[in-house]
């Protein structure tokens, strides 16, 4: 078996050129399809490692087919619900940026809630508390720094409320970049001075979170408070991931069909190519089954040849994939995938890797390429060595 | 000894059927040299195929050492060209793009050897065929005559039994000719059975052939 790698790889490095316009193609297809499993796995990663730190439903004031503020009598009412803990009421709203006609997103954080304190340790470095409340302070995200910079508002940044007051905030800090994907284009502030810029009034709130710590008092729960109010609007953690996983299951879909096409045509091309064997792999089956290969020697010395060729095909694919994802962050192909919903996406992606998904890409590209080679080869080497010879 | 009997090979097209050979039957003993003569056409090279084991014929037998080859699968076939017969042939079947030592390697792999033992017997068969000082060198750079010596070198390298020469000297001046005669000399005297078709005339006056044939039309004349 050495023996014939060994000469399997000096025929490999000698007649490389013959290999390389299909390495090279194979390598393209594998990348592209690997970037999307890349950035489908990592946003899915981000946005569930996001949602998991989420309260389990989120409720609205829903009249008329619109969200209106939510009052905060709610809060207590639902305190009165067993099974349910936390309930908090939320204040955030859109702030239309002007000068770049860019939208940022303002969420109101309550500094005197600990829970509030450690999931935002996790976002900034540390946060001091006292300091932050001393003056109007605001946490910005970092596509919301670049669009601030771009216009000098480098340390803080005079907000209009509904009421045609000037509120000037001050930048406490920047948001890491690596946090996850819906931080780019937030802003934290406290939740008054949040109350007051997005015109919220007192005794009502945008929506209210409540937490159900055992899961299967969640439907109960879920019964109970829409009996509660008929004119609210529920919405549960794990309709949101449903949502999500659908998403960019569908996006990542749509990649995958176009890639099946693709593919599909790079087969038929590849098995054009081979179903009219050239002359110097004709001669080589020629010369291998006139020295006594078998037939079965000589389709496993093609396959091994093709496997070779498939395997470093699909590394180089993948590393390049990896490559563009995780260390260009996927020009292009990353806009396709988070849209331009707020802002130009300044995401970073973390490093997510879907092994199955990889596992499945190489098996779904190698098995139809080794057969696509194959076949035609196992159709001359069947034929008498004569035959062949001539 | 390899024994003929009754062969007949024929080749179908669509329109009709051509008789490559009819009722040729011939006995050749071990370390025999046989020349097998006749116009292009004849059926030389269908007879060489069928005694290489590369064709069966349409019927007949082929006996080899008391077995009928003929019945043979593709697994005792290809071990029997493996381990029993070289070939020289006119059309270089070498692969070009290789060193002479790396186109001797293409039958070796096929036998468990140490990496020792592969080296020691190209370097003989290159020392017999005489072309040991081309062998790092790329076939495609090589004379006609010095290919002719690579393809004796492979067909020598695992020590065949038999040796079959299609038309080995087509290819190949009055020099390189003489110089193949005598390497084929040396071979018999080694006891090897060859079998070499031709109708190059420079083989008709050779005293070490043993037996000629003559084929016409795809009988033996």
């Amino acid at each position: 078996m050495l023996n014939k790698l060994n000469f399997l790889l000096i025929l490999l490095l000698t007649y490389k050129k013959k290999h390389l316009s299909i390495f090279l193609l194979s390598s393209l297809l594998i990348s592209i399809v690997s970037s999307v499993v890349f950035i489908s796995s990592s946003i899915k990663h981000d946005i569930f490692h996001t949602l998991e730190s989420q309260a389990d439903f989120t409720i609205q004031k829903y009249k008329a087919g619109k969200v209106l503020n939510t009052p905060t009598k709610w809060i207590d009412e639902f305190l009165q619900i067993d099974g349910i803990t936390n309930v908090q009421g939320r204040i955030y709203g859109t702030h239309f940026y002007e000068p770049a006609e860019e939208y940022f997103t303002i969420i109101g954080i309550d500094l005197f809630d600990t829970q509030v304190v450690s999931s935002l340790n996790k976002l900034i470095d540390d946060i001091n508390t006292t300091q932050f409340l001393s003056r109007q302070n605001m946490i910005i995200g970092s596509d919301v720094k670049k669009f601030l910079d771009e216009y000098h508002y480098f340390d803080y940044y005079n907000f209009r409320p509904p009421d045609r007051s000037i509120e000037k905030v001050f930048i406490y800090d920047t948001l890491n970049k690596h946090s996850n994907i819906v931080s780019g284009d937030t802003i934290l502030m406290d939740i008054s001075l949040a109350r007051k810029i997005l015109g919220v009034e007192d005794g009502y709130v945008t929506d209210i979170i409540l937490t159900t710590p055992n899961p299967q008092e969640i439907d109960t729960v879920k019964i109970k408070l829409r009996i509660s109010h008929f004119d609210m609007r529920l919405i549960q953690k794990e309709e949101i991931k449903k949502y999500y996983q659908n998403l960019y299951n569908y996006k990542g879909g749509i990649f995958l069909v176009l890639y099946i096409i693709v593919i599909l045509s790079f087969l038929l091309i590849l098995y054009q190519r081979y179903s009219i064997i050239s002359n110097s792999d004709a001669k080589e089956v020629a010369i291998l089954r006139q020295l006594g290969w078998q037939i079965k020697e000589v389709i496993w010395f093609k396959i091994l040849e093709n496997i070779f060729v498939i395997l470093s095909a699909y590394i180089l694919g993948v590393s390049l994939a990896y490559f563009y994802v995780y260390f260009l962050n996927a020009p292009i192909l990353k806009n396709i995938f988070l849209g331009y919903s707020n802002l130009d996406i300044q995401t970073i992606f973390s490093p997510a890797i879907s092994f199955t998904e990889l596992f499945l890409i190489f098996i779904f590209f190698t098995v139809p390429f080794i057969a696509t080679i194959t076949i035609p080869v196992w159709r001359l080497s069947t034929k008498e060595p004569s035959e062949i010879i001539k | 000894m390899i024994v003929m009997k009754n062969i007949y090979k024929s080749f179908e097209n669509e329109s009709e059927i051509f008789h490559a050979l009819e009722d040729v039957s011939l006995k050749i003993q071990e370390g025999e040299m046989i020349l097998i003569q006749g116009e292009s056409g004849s059926g030389k090279s269908t007879l060489l195929s069928i005694l290489g084991l590369l064709m069966k014929p349409t019927s007949g037998s082929v006996e080899i050492k008391g077995e009928n080859i003929v019945s043979f699968s593709d697994i005792h076939t290809s071990d029997y060209r493996k381990n029993e017969i070289g070939f020289i042939t006119q059309n270089f079947h070498l692969f070009e793009e290789l060193t002479v030592k790396d186109n001797l390697l293409a039958p070796l792999v096929l036998h468990p050897l140490s990496p020792y033992e592969i080296e020691k017997k190209i370097e003989n068969a290159l020392t017999i065929a005489n072309i040991h000082h081309k062998k790092e060198q790329v076939v495609s750079s090589l004379s006609r005559g010095e290919k002719q010596r690579c393809i004796i070198a492979r067909a020598l390298v695992n020590n065949p039994k038999i040796l079959i020469c299609d038309e080995p000297t087509a290819n190949l001046d009055v020099k390189n000719s003489l110089l193949f005669i005598e390497t084929l000399k040396k071979l018999k005297k080694n006891g090897r059975t060859i079998i070499l078709a031709t109708h190059d005339t420079i083989f008709e006056n050779l005293t070490f052939i043993d037996q000629k044939i003559s084929l016409k039309e795809g009988k033996i004349d």
